[in-house]
């Protein structure tokens, strides 16, 4: 397996945040995990990119032990559930911020970034500073940012939360695209049900700390835990009142 | 009804603010070309070739610029070098409280201050001379009133890192630092990396309009220099007031010449720091 966790704990006090964590993840899959605001989503995110320490467990990336690496070694990257962008560099500037680092010769940065606001649809955007753009363009960019530096794993902390309906819709597109383009390996977090269908190859259900994986999606639509079958119910009755209003109209 | 409360703030801050300065300064122009003043004839480039000539104004401005150049670049270092460091220590209340007391101090205060414990006389130099170290008061390095402004310097690093420690600690929280140097971390940087890529300059980018008005605020300071410096060169301050108070009536006009100079330095220099050059937010 590519990524795999093994009875991963994290308290902070007296608290359990995440409890035995345990699974694993094949390449360039996305695991989408679904859960409510404070069932340790975020601190699960953190501890494997390495901003948390665990206090057990292990965390294994393509065949090696990364536990106790630092994050900046570790070739994960953290998304934000915000774009975070740097408010200083424009966002063509933004996107090479990993690149820079690396020292790669200034003709290859520009290339790759300019295919990646390519693929972004941003090519017109790329000398904005954050404060000139949208929120959709905003997350594309802080995307591209995190994809260009070709990262062994992204992880996605409910990136799209604060977007609107249709802007969120278009980045779910942009995101599989860019998932398959770029052959990337994510956890991607959620708390919208349908978003968590939508974007995983895998579904994974958290609460109270404690994350279970299922085996496909029918296991987890059948789940009465995760919720959907009362979402169901609810569209169903709500489909079946306007029929009958129609039926009432003609 | 909006209108008339805009035009009485305009004509309420040209009344205060524009129109004394500009009655100063055209007295002052006047006084520069022998128009008025007691002594003075009428129209004449007398003064301003004399002090063109002599070359005391553009000694003391250097002087000046380089007081206030190294005192601003330790005070933004020195504070930015503590946020650095001492962030989470800094943020605690009792020492948050202990920052702000320095800005209550006046200058004037300062100087006397650093007057009493660096001065030959002073305090240092008395436990130089109680230890041993020294065996008569003349022995003791020129710390104050010296050539290097050792005494000016250090008033000034007192009197403002404070202010720019609470500014950067303010800039660090408001502007997210914490979380774009993790973020930053994430994408592979290093903790130099971190500093010199986000945190310099996310900081300095944020304040430096601030950290340009005080080095213009610490070109024009009196009281510390008028109690701390040498004889000559003197900083402009003390250098415009000698001038303006002589008994030699021509004097007067020369002051006022260095003082219409000086003006102009900083006003085209603070109309080039104000150029608006902001382009337009995102506009949804």
């Amino acid at each position: 397996m590519f990524l795999e966790i093994q009875n991963i704990v994290k308290n902070f006090g007296q608290e359990q945040v995440v409890k035995n964590l345990s699974f694993s993840l094949d390449a360039k899959k996305t695991l989408s995990i679904l859960g409510k605001s404070g069932c340790g989503k975020t601190t699960m995110l953190k501890t494997i990119g390495g901003l948390l320490s665990p206090d057990s467990g292990s965390i294994r990336l393509n065949g090696e032990d990364i536990t106790h690496k630092k994050p900046e070694k570790r070739n994960i990257v953290y998304l934000y559930q915000e774009d975070l962008l740097f408010p200083h560099l424009n966002a063509f500037e933004n996107i090479a911020f990993g690149l820079r680092l690396k020292n790669i010769p200034k003709s290859i940065i520009t290339d790759r970034v300019n295919h990646m606001l390519k693929s972004l649809e941003l090519e017109n955007q790329s000398q904005k500073m954050p404060n000139q753009l949208s929120g959709g363009q905003r997350q594309r960019v802080s995307f591209g940012r995190a994809i260009i530096t070709n990262p062994s794993l992204l992880l996605l902390d409910e990136p799209f939360g604060s977007l609107d309906a249709g802007t969120r819709h278009r980045m779910q597109g942009l995101f599989k695209n860019l998932s398959k383009e770029f052959e990337i390996s994510s956890l991607f977090v959620t708390h919208d049900l349908k978003e968590a269908v939508l974007m995983g190859d895998e579904i994974g259900f958290m609460q109270a700390g404690n994350l279970k994986v299922y085996t496909d999606k029918n296991e987890f639509i059948a789940d009465p835990e995760t919720g959907v079958e009362e979402e169901i119910k609810f569209w169903g009755a709500l489909a079946g009142l306007e029929k009958n209003v129609d039926l009432k109209k003609h | 009804m909006k209108n008339r409360t805009n035009n009485f703030i305009i004509s309420l801050f040209i009344a205060i603010g524009v129109i004394p300065f500009a009655a100063a300064f055209v007295y002052a122009l006047l006084y520069s070309f022998g128009i008025i003043g007691i002594a003075n004839d009428g129209f004449t480039t007398a003064f301003w070739s004399a002090v063109w000539s002599s070359g005391t104004f553009f000694q003391s401005f250097l002087y000046s610029f380089s007081i206030a150049l190294v005192s601003i670049t330790l005070s933004v270092g020195g504070a930015l070098w503590a946020t650095l460091k001492f962030r989470k220590q800094l943020e605690q209340k009792f020492l948050s409280f202990i920052l702000y007391l320095p800005l209550a101090v006046p200058g004037i205060v300062t100087g006397f201050f650093t007057f009493q414990l660096f001065s030959k006389s002073g305090f240092f130099s008395r436990i130089g001379y109680q230890m041993g170290w020294i065996s008569q008061p003349s022995q003791f390095p020129d710390l104050v009133n010296d050539v290097f402004a050792f005494g000016i310097v250090l008033s000034f690093v007192t009197m403002i890192m404070p202010f720019f420690l609470l500014l950067f600690l303010n800039v660090y929280k408001n502007e997210r630092v914490e979380e774009l140097s993790v973020l930053a971390q994430a994408l592979g940087a290093n903790a130099k990396q971190v500093t010199q890529r986000i945190f310099l300059p996310i900081l300095i980018k944020k304040t430096w309009v601030i950290i340009v008005l005080y080095f213009i605020f610490l070109l024009g300071a009196y009281e510390v220099p008028l109690i701390l410096g040498q004889e000559s060169p003197q900083m402009l301050s003390v250098l415009i007031i000698q001038e303006i108070k002589q008994y030699d009536l021509d004097r007067i006009s020369e002051g006022y010449v260095i003082a219409v100079m000086y003006t102009l330095i900083v006003s085209v220099a603070a109309i080039l720091l104000f150029l608006p050059r902001r382009k337009p937010a995102y506009e949804t």
